[in-house]
């Protein structure tokens, strides 16, 4: 208790007596904390607890039955027919769209005539307990019906009411025959029976899984060796569930990026910790050394200084909690509509404040706090009282060895050059990760030496351009070497990773933009209604495409199609191309560098295919390689023709011939429609006369231009919560360099009283401590820059290559850097305007006699 | 001509709500070229009188003219032009800039002011006080009597019309102090400049033309030679 009392006397009474310093620090260690906690949480909702869309009414089944572009429905025959005593479901899976709403939902084909009974009971087992207003037989008749369909009850519909479904490029009204309870919207589907399910979509001898609940005895691997050995060999088994725990673990390296970007905000933090406690030492040296003489071990004065920062860690983290709560809101909606577009469909789960994300969001706090303080707090612990009470306020910078850390930041340069060339581990850019680090460490080393000599050799040129003020500003930045030095660090490190990033999605984004140049050669497009989502490949009408064909301005039509398939237990993009009708690019989007015709007719009536490059990065493969893909009921296997770029998506794409993949996969109705115009037609016209053939599908139909416009909103939209993670990072280090700034004032108090009997007007202070603001945003500014480039290169040719697989190639995104960094230093600069009106405010009177 | 009136003056601080008389209606005079030592106890008004006399601050009650100009009908922007161009300031503890070099320290007042050709004031007026080598050395580089005098350069640089010296010898051994008394002595006459040092020493106080006694913020006494 009576030590209690102490650290409260000596250490906490004079924070708050600085309350606005202190505020601004533990303000940015809170933000720091808040959006670690921000993307843990969005990240669990998102992805973390990602569970398929699909998985709704799986229920209690213990393996599934899935074969790439269906399972042939006479495969549940030979599972019916087997000496097992097995419960079969088989289930089709697919998505309609709510027309009046435009919600999208996973629609479920389920066998209510096989499997009537248990469907009208409800049982537990399935997973929902039942609602149904009407008696079971009456439900079973009804779920028979074509129109039928059973929703969760979050969609707020009433037993009889009707329901316009788009599905594919049809609209059909439903009759709701039962509602269930869905979880808050968690398990909400569309549920039909799995022959009208058939008849909407148009899918007729194929179920997309066959959910299988087996006997506890024998084991699950026994049973699926016996079943297996009955099934087709295209015909795959699994674990039930398998598609989510893939889908799962591609959505973990997503996840990971994010949160190492969430981290740069702590790593500023931990820079701002540092400076306060810095100078928090050099300022009680005196009381140090008395408190040393009193009889105070080095170890208390250790853990007094810890425990100042650990009081701010602890603040942050209290502060940081509700407000990374807040901000989880936002940054799961903006998650979920990444994840949707680029990986898999689902829905975000709720956003669950934990006791461990209490405890991790506590943890981070402290021990970012505590561990940044550790280093000038045993600089206090080893100042011996004599010297301490002696030399009174001993300059801040005596440690500082600028030469030394040179060579060190050069090393370490060196290091972070060999660890960007070494391989990914487990598919993950470990190396990656560590050169970007050792490129920050370097920096910070390197950081010293840079301030000292661009403040030295620049005073008296700043004092010819900008008066006595600029020259004063310089010389005190570099008189405070190791002060200055921790704010620059902290940010330009923050500048540095909005830099990196800034280059890394500018590079991108002009990759992309020149990429679909290449990649849309068609003059329109033409897909089903509803959102698209990269695993949704809802199909058009047949017989569209040739009615499209023979209108009168159009030169051809392309036919694709997709499918969703696992290789390799990993999720990729089946699709086709029709060779009859490509046309020749200009520019080679292959490996190889060759025409396009020339690869694609490799493909042309063989087992050939060209897959895209993330493809070849998860699965280890490259031109000429052979890969067996599971097709209907059978295992084909296929050569490696090329590799094309792809920036579609990173789950990776099988691409073949349209009459090779109709051979294993006969279903001939394509996904989207690639229109090309003929040369002598307008555009327009043609559109015009598209709209006019498609009436009664619900299609949609866009430009060239209008894709690419939207390819970019979702590009941007993407990358939205990277911008606003550095956003954030950027605050936090303008919050610790206004706070820092205040420190300053106050320390150089006599300095600046002094000037004011030497003549100083007013004005004078506020300029001098505005050009000391505008110094160090303007050697953050250089620093950040410089690091941001060397860290945008491991971004861009390690950590995203060994992460998603992309060729990305270097572009400066110049208005958006120039935009950035000139906002970010007019925000350092009005940091200053606090501090400078607190230095305009000090009596000199007091303080140059104060001493 | 008196350089320096303070006539009737008060002066009167606020503390925790409790008016702390300083100075209670005192009246001095100083010529051009007088060396004025102020002597008396700690908390008799010394300081107080210094900034009075320095523009630094306003009394309460009364006038103080300084060359024939009254600080009272100044606001901040005139009182910081008064001190540039007549008032220089020499403190006990030196109060050099430690990340200025000599020249820079002595330069300071006139680039404040925005004044030409410092650098060769600032030369000029280190050869006064015998540092004209030392011009490029920084503070902690020099001895205290150095810094004291590079001070006392710094004070001088605009040729003011006043010296206002707090403690001069107060952080240095005797045999210093004394070369730093006459050092003020001789410039305070070779440049017509009115000196007011403030001091506990009698043998600082013995080298003023003029001896000012205080106690309690009153002149007990004057002594002239």
């Amino acid at each position: 208790m009576p030590r209690l009392l102490l650290f409260y006397r000596l250490m906490v009474r004079p924070l708050l007596q600085e309350q606005a310093r202190a505020a601004l620090t533990v303000f940015a260690m809170a933000l720091g904390v808040a959006v670690v906690l921000a993307i843990d949480l969005a990240g669990s909702a998102a992805t973390g607890s990602f569970r398929s869309s699909m998985e709704a009414f799986a229920g209690d089944n213990d393996l599934e039955v899935t074969a790439s572009g269906g399972v042939p429905e006479d495969v549940v025959g030979t599972l019916v027919s087997l000496p097992y005593s097995i419960r079969i479901s088989p289930r089709l899976e697919n998505y309609a769209v709510i027309v009046g709403s435009k919600k999208s939902l996973p629609l479920i084909g389920l066998d209510f005539v096989g499997e009537g009974e248990s469907f009208a009971q409800m049982d537990s087992a399935r997973g929902v307990a039942p609602q149904a207003q009407e008696n079971p037989q009456e439900l079973l008749e009804h779920f028979g019906d074509n129109d039928s369909i059973w929703v969760g009850t979050s969609l707020g519909y009433n037993v009889g009411a009707r329901v316009q479904l788009l599905i594919n490029d049809q609209v059909r009204e439903y009759t709701v025959r039962s509602v269930y309870p869905d979880s808050n919207g968690a398990e909400s589907a569309i549920v039909m029976d799995i022959a009208a399910a058939q008849h909407a979509l148009a899918r007729y001898g194929r179920v997309d899984r066959i959910l299988l609940k087996v006997p506890n005895a024998p084991g699950l691997e026994e049973w699926q060796q016996r079943l297996r050995s009955a099934l087709p060999v295209g015909v795959e088994i699994h674990p039930q569930g398998t598609g989510t725990n893939e889908n799962r673990k591609m959505l973990a390296a997503f996840r990971w990026n994010l949160r190492l970007l969430s981290y740069v905000s702590l790593v500023v933090g931990a820079f701002l910790i540092y400076n306060t406690i810095s100078v928090s030492v050099v300022r009680r040296r005196p009381e140090i050394g008395i408190v040393r003489a009193q009889g105070a071990s080095r170890g208390a004065i250790l853990i007094a200084f810890v425990g100042e920062a650990g009081c701010f860690g602890l603040a942050g983290a209290l502060i940081g909690l509700p407000l990374g709560r807040f901000m989880a809101t936002g940054a799961v909606k903006l998650m979920s509509a990444t994840v949707e577009s680029l990986y898999v469909s689902s829905r975000p789960g709720a956003i669950e404040l934990s006791f461990t994300s209490v405890l991790l969001a506590l943890a981070i706090g402290v021990g970012i706090a505590v561990a940044s303080a550790y280093s000038p707090a045993r600089e206090a612990a080893l100042v011996s009282p004599v010297e301490a009470m002696g030399r009174g306020r001993r300059e801040y910078d005596v440690n500082v060895l600028k030469g030394r850390d040179l060579w060190l930041a050069l090393a370490l340069g060196l290091a972070a050059a060999a660890a960007s060339r070494a391989p990914a581990i487990g598919g993950k850019p470990l190396f990656g990760y560590v050169a970007a680090i050792l490129l920050v460490v370097a920096s910070a080393l390197a950081i010293p030496a840079f301030v000292h000599a661009l403040t030295m050799f620049s005073s008296k040129l700043l004092g010819k351009l900008f008066g006595v003020e600029a020259m004063l500003a310089s010389r005190s930045l570099a008189g405070s070497l190791r002060r200055t030095s921790v704010l620059v660090g902290a940010l330009s490190t923050a500048i540095a990773m909005m830099t990196a990033v800034g280059i890394m999605v500018g590079s991108f984004r002009e990759t992309v933009a020149v990429w679909m140049e290449d990649r849309l050669p068609a003059d329109l497009y033409l897909r089903p209604g509803g959102s698209a989502a990269t695993d949704r490949h809802p199909t058009i009408s047949l017989g569209l495409a040739e009615t499209i064909e023979k209108l009168p301005g159009v030169a051809a039509v392309e036919r694709l199609r997709a499918y969703e398939i696992f290789y390799q237990e990993m999720p990729a993009t089946l699709a086709s191309v029709d060779l009859d009708v490509l046309r020749a690019e200009p520019n080679s989007e292959y490996f190889s560098g060759r025409p396009r015709e020339q690869v694609l007719a490799e493909l042309r009536d063989s087992n050939a295919v060209v897959v895209s490059e993330p493809f070849t990065y998860k699965h280890g493969v490259k031109t000429g390689d052979f890969i067996t893909l599971p097709l209907g009921e059978k295992q084909v296997t296929f050569r490696i023709a090329d590799v094309y770029y792809d920036y579609s998506s990173e789950r990776g794409s099988v691409l073949m011939d349209r009459k090779t993949m109709l051979r294993y996969l006969p279903d001939p109705a394509p996904s989207n429609l690639a229109i090309y115009v003929a040369p002598e037609a307008k555009l327009e016209t043609v559109r015009t006369e598209i709209e006019q053939a498609t009436a009664g599908h619900h299609v949609l139909l866009f430009s060239n231009r209008d894709i690419r416009v939207e390819a970019i909103r979702i590009f941007d939209r993407t990358f939205a919560i990277t911008y606003a993670l550095e956003a954030v990072a950027v605050i936090v280090a303008v919050m610790g360099i206004a706070g820092a700034l205040l420190a300053l004032v106050i320390d150089r108090r006599r300095e600046l009283g002094l000037l004011r009997f030497l003549g100083g007007a007013t004005g004078q202070i506020r300029k001098l401590i505005l050009v000391e603001a505008g110094l160090l945003g303007l050697l953050a500014n250089l620093a950040g820059l410089a690091l941001g480039f060397a860290l945008s290169l491991v971004l861009i040719y390690v950590i995203n290559k060994q992460s998603f697989g992309w060729t990305i190639r270097f572009h400066w995104p110049m208005e958006i850097l120039v935009a950035a960094l000139t906002v970010v230093y007019a925000a350092t600069v009005l940091a200053g305007l606090y501090p400078a009106e607190v230095a305009v405010r000090l009596n000199p009177l007091e303080v140059v006699h104060e001493e | 001509m008196l350089i320096l009136s303070l006539q009737n003056v008060s002066k009167d601080y606020l503390t925790d709500g409790q008016r702390i008389p300083a100075l209670s209606n005192l009246s001095l005079g100083v010529k051009r070229g007088e060396f004025v030592a102020l002597v008396g106890r700690s908390g008799c008004g010394k300081s107080t009188l210094l900034n009075l006399a320095g523009a630094m601050d306003f009394p309460t009650a009364g006038q103080v003219l300084v060359d024939g100009i009254s600080t009272s009908s100044l606001k901040d922007a005139g009182m910081t032009q008064l001190r540039r161009e007549k008032v220089g300031f020499i403190f006990q503890s030196f109060q050099l800039l430690h990340t200025l070099t000599v020249f820079e320290n002595v330069e300071l007042p006139l680039l404040l002011a925005g004044k030409p050709n410092a650098r060769e004031a600032a030369r000029e007026r280190l050869a006064w006080v015998q540092l004209g080598d030392l011009g490029h050395r920084y503070p902690h580089q020099l001895s205290g009597g150095q810094m004291q005098r590079a001070a006392i350069a710094r004070a001088l640089i605009h040729s003011p019309s006043i010296l206002l010296a707090d403690e001069p010898t107060g952080n240095l051994d005797t045999t210093t102090g004394n070369v730093i008394l006459e050092l003020l002595r001789r410039l305070a006459r070779e440049q017509n400049t009115a000196t007011i040092m403030a001091t506990h020493s009698v043998e600082a106080a013995a080298l003023a033309d003029t001896v000012v006694r205080l106690r309690d913020g009153k002149i007990e006494g004057i002594t002239r030679r």
